[in-house]
């Protein structure tokens, strides 16, 4: 690339997150979940991501909701609810927090434990954010 | 060979070996970004200003990346980044010289050498047994694409016109250094047999001067021979570094001492 073409206007070119295809059964919504893995969905879609106002299930950074039975610390057996999500960008100073939400959403559903597992297959892209997650950026101010 | 290989799947060997290929990889990354937000306001542009610091947060993330790998394998962030003995770090040398003052010459060449083995080494790990690591790839490279076109637009700039000699003198002095960005790891042979990578790391380094030879030489720049360059004595891949990284270490982890030592997972707040 030339000099020339890096100030025509290309720069546009860098915001690629904009392209690309939501992946066939992304975004995951939690729709049809049922029982305690519903009850994890609901509480995730009241985490906001810190930046926008948009919920991160609307943004679509969940990728799967699941709670399975494992054995305790004392043998005896236990739940545990284990999100796998993504970030829209691996520099993301906010994952602390957003994990940190996570784990409590899931705790707060009941499980004995949690698990957050970060997940960066599928790549994120902006067509992942659901209709929902579209309106509030649109309320927000961005054009999507 | 579908990426298969867990964590739980690792013989010994198997785990020292994918160690190896990730602590290059993390601490290239980390200590490249750590010398990049040094240049944070002295860029000659906003634009650049802008552009290092984001080229910067991107080789943090990808750090991120690789060494939450090794804490997959049971290491922790303090003792891979701010208690591991800095003669334990296996980044390339490149990566930890400071800049020559003022030098924006020696930023963008440092750049171009190195983002241009960092796309190689991620498209060497794309179809990698070890699934982990499969995940991210994908990400890293995309996120990696940019950095090498900043650096290839203003090589192109740097040496149409009176700063060529800086180009030249630059490369002059790092060259020798970005030479060990493919020297034979420990476990070069597990790391192959099992698919980690693959590519031989030999043939990497073989890729790699075939496509940076001759784009440099392109621009009017002389490239000093891969087989007679003098090599530095460190080697950085192997613990041994020159005596900036010492000082570099000492400064980075200042806070972190003086904090006595604070839990990088309690920064969070609970919001939830």
């Amino acid at each position: 690339m030339s000099a020339d073409d890096a100030s025509n206007g290309t720069a546009c070119g860098y915001t690629d997150y904009a392209d690309g295809e939501a992946p066939e059964s992304f975004p995951k919504t939690g729709d049809g979940a049922t029982g305690v893995e519903a009850d994890i969905w609901e509480a995730l879609y009241e985490i906001e991501d810190p930046e926008m106002p948009v919920s991160i299930v609307d943004l679509g950074l969940i990728y799967d909701v699941r709670v399975v039975e494992q054995e305790g610390d004392d043998g005896e057996p236990e739940t545990l609810g284990i999100v796998e999500m993504t970030l829209t960008y691996t520099g993301c100073p906010a994952r602390d927090y957003i994990t940190n939400d996570v784990k409590c959403a899931i705790l707060a559903s009941g499980v004995d434990d949690a698990a957050v597992r970060l997940r960066f297959t599928p790549e994120w892209n902006v067509n992942m954010v659901t209709e929902a997650g579209r309106e509030a950026l649109r309320d927000f101010g961005l054009g999507v | 060979m579908a990426a298969s290989l867990t964590p739980e799947d690792l013989d010994e060997t198997q785990r020292a070996a994918i160690e190896e290929l990730l602590f290059r990889m993390a601490d290239d990354e980390y200590v490249q970004g750590e010398r990049l937000i040094e240049w944070q306001i002295y860029a000659p542009t906003l634009e650049s200003d802008l552009a290092l610091a984001n080229i910067a947060q991107d080789e943090f993330g990808h750090a991120r990346l690789w060494y939450d790998l090794l804490e997959e394998l049971g290491h922790t962030e303090a003792e891979l980044i701010w208690e591991r003995p800095a003669d334990e770090f296996k980044h390339t040398t490149l990566v930890e010289l400071p800049f020559e003052e003022g030098d924006w010459a020696d930023v963008i060449v440092r750049c171009y050498l190195f983002d241009s083995a960092e796309r190689l080494r991620l498209e060497s790990l794309v179809d990698t047994s070890y699934a982990p690591l499969a995940d991210r790839v994908g990400k890293a490279l995309s996120e990696e694409r940019y950095h090498l076109e900043n650096a290839q637009s203003w090589l192109d700039r740097l040496t149409d016109g009176d700063s060529l000699e800086h180009v030249q003198d630059a490369l002059e002095r790092l060259f020798p250094h970005a030479l060990s960005l493919f020297g034979e790891p420990e476990y070069e042979a597990e790391i192959v047999e099992n698919g980690f990578r693959t590519d031989a790391i030999d043939d990497l380094r073989v890729e790699w001067l075939e496509t940076v030879i001759p784009y440099l030489e392109s621009l009017g720049l002389n490239v000093p021979d891969p087989d007679d360059a003098e090599r530095p004595t460190p080697r950085g891949r192997d613990g041994t570094h020159t005596e900036h990284w010492d000082e570099l270490a000492a400064d980075f982890r200042k806070t972190y001492n003086e904090l006595e030592a604070p839990e990088p997972a309690r920064i969070g707040r609970e919001r939830a």
